[in-house]
């Protein structure tokens, strides 16, 4: 579905150095995949998201999603934010309904597509309401909901539990395993979290920094439809547990190579 | 401003001021200073005059001609100077001038280019308003959030939507505010410039009574333009939660 061949990419450094965030990465996603990319902070694994997404031109190397090369965003890729990025002047229905009035769909199509997927995420009563009334758990259900509506093939998304309190980051993560195990999107989720990366992916693609790059694929073969439960099994311990090894030499390989 | 929960302590502070005025005249005061009393007479007795409101007319017409042209300009320019960075190195300078001369300054300068009719007190309200509306717009511009353009890039927003449902509706805010601020601006220089250009309209009428010493025709004139300063912010920021939505404090 996914598939990214020698991607490099290099931005100005705030010292006026340049700074490679990735660099020759390659990695392929299947069809209705749930992948989990995980690494330190400064690894490259936004950049790599938002390279996907179109929003980064990248120095050298390709994406290809869906058999055509990535030039821009797309109709067949939505995003979602980690700081939420909604208009907080507009309804949660505008808001929801916002990228399908950008791609040009009328407003009572629009709107009873919104509405739908309101429902769905359980934010039913709240269209009238504006981002400022609702939590952070409430603002990414907006998030969420704001991307499925514009029906993609691959969901991108960039941490988006960071900037939400842990029960409600739980919370999300049920209920978007359940959306997940309905659409069978395929899916490319950034986390920092260890768990977060174990109990959803299908396979945590383990990213190095400076340069980004792709230290190690960790499959989870760990059965769906996932519950809450699994956590207190010995192989998602362990899968944990191994990532945690690898994500600490990182850090000391770091910071001795400083 | 005048939340509902403020009335009441505004109208004791103006009843203290008031109390205070009327004594302290009555004491001290004589021919230069009238009471409150007088002041409030004059004033009704002014309003009833057809040389206060011709005098209105004309201060008016240069205050909106200017006012017009300072939103006019100062909108645009305070958005492309907020959206692109490099037309600020070279604005920048001047818009800082513009902030902190003292345009009273300048006013020899307009009468000698552009003469002392109406087009000098129409620039002159427009320099006077302008740097408010460029400011607040430029900032407005600047403070929407960068990953609100991405986000909307994301889903295929093109320039003119990025302007259109993002930048412009992040910046209107601050663009009203910035008209607020500008409308208070715009007063000072079409007094201003009557008082110390061209003594016509209500500035000459303040320069003319102050010749013939009536000292409550003058407080009051004075009062009048208050009066209308007041009015013309209150319909500004009325219109600003309007179009926002917001509440403005």
């Amino acid at each position: 579905m996914i598939e990214i061949r020698g991607l490099s990419k290099s931005f100005v450094g705030q010292d006026g150095g340049r700074v490679q965030a990735l660099s020759d990465v390659d990695l392929d996603v299947a069809e209705n995949e749930f992948l989990t990319v995980l690494g330190p902070s400064g690894c490259g694994k936004t950049t790599l998201l938002k390279a996907v997404a179109g929003l980064v031109p990248v120095d050298s190397g390709e994406i290809v999603v869906d058999g055509t090369k990535v030039r821009g965003p797309g109709p067949d890729r939505a995003m979602v934010f980690q700081n939420f990025a909604l208009l907080p002047w507009a309804t949660v229905l505008d808001n929801v309904a916002f990228g399908l009035e950008l791609r040009g769909v009328g407003r009572a199509e629009r709107q009873e597509r919104a509405r739908a997927l309101i429902a769905m995420v359980g934010l039913a009563g709240f269209e009238t309401k504006r981002p400022a009334e609702l939590s952070g758990g409430m603002q990414q259900r907006v998030g969420i909901a704001r991307a499925l509506a514009v029906q993609p093939r691959v969901l991108l998304m960039d941490e988006p539990f960071g900037a939400v309190d842990e029960q409600t980051r739980r919370l999300l993560q049920e209920e978007l395993l359940s959306i997940w195990e309905e659409s069978r999107l395929t899916v490319v989720f950034i986390t920092h979290s260890m768990e977060e990366a174990v109990l959803l992916g299908d396979r945590v693609v383990l990213m190095s920094a400076r340069p980004g790059q792709i230290a190690e694929i960790v499959p989870v073969p760990l059965e769906r439809p996932r519950a809450r439960s699994l956590e207190r099994s010995g192989k998602y311990a362990e899968i944990t547990a191994y990532l945690w090894d690898r994500l600490r030499d990182m850090h000391e390989e770091h910071r001795a190579a400083r | 401003m005048t939340r509902r929960g403020h009335l009441p302590y505004q109208l004791l502070t103006f009843v203290i001021f008031a109390v205070s005025w009327e004594v302290y005249a009555r004491v001290r005061g004589g021919l230069l200073i009238p009471t409150f009393t007088e002041t409030v007479g004059a004033s009704v007795k002014l309003l009833g005059s057809a040389e206060l409101w011709q005098a209105l007319y004309a201060s008016n017409q240069a205050l909106v001609l200017g006012f017009a042209l300072a939103v006019g300009v100062g909108v645009p320019l305070g958005i492309v100077l907020g959206r692109f960075r490099t037309l600020e190195r070279f604005a920048d300078v001047y818009l800082n001038i513009l902030l902190v001369t003292p345009m009273a300054a300048i006013i020899p300068l307009l009468g000698m280019s552009v003469g002392y009719g109406l087009a000098a007190r129409v620039i002159l309200v427009a320099i006077f308003a302008i740097v408010m509306v460029v400011v607040n717009s430029r900032a407005g511009v600047r403070q929407v959030d960068p990953s609100l353009i991405e986000m909307a890039r994301s889903f295929g927003a093109n320039e003119r939507r990025i302007w259109t449902r993002v930048l412009l509706p992040g910046a209107l805010p601050a663009i009203m505010t910035g008209i607020r601020l500008g409308i208070g601006r715009a007063v000072t220089g079409m007094v201003l410039v009557e008082l110390l250009m061209v003594s016509t309209a209500l500035g000459g009428l303040m320069l003319e009574y102050r010749g013939l010493l009536k000292a409550p025709q003058l407080y009051a004139t004075i009062v009048i333009i208050l009066a209308e300063a007041l009015l013309l912010i209150s319909v500004a920021r009325w219109g600003e939660r309007k179009l926002t939505g917001r509440s403005v404090r």
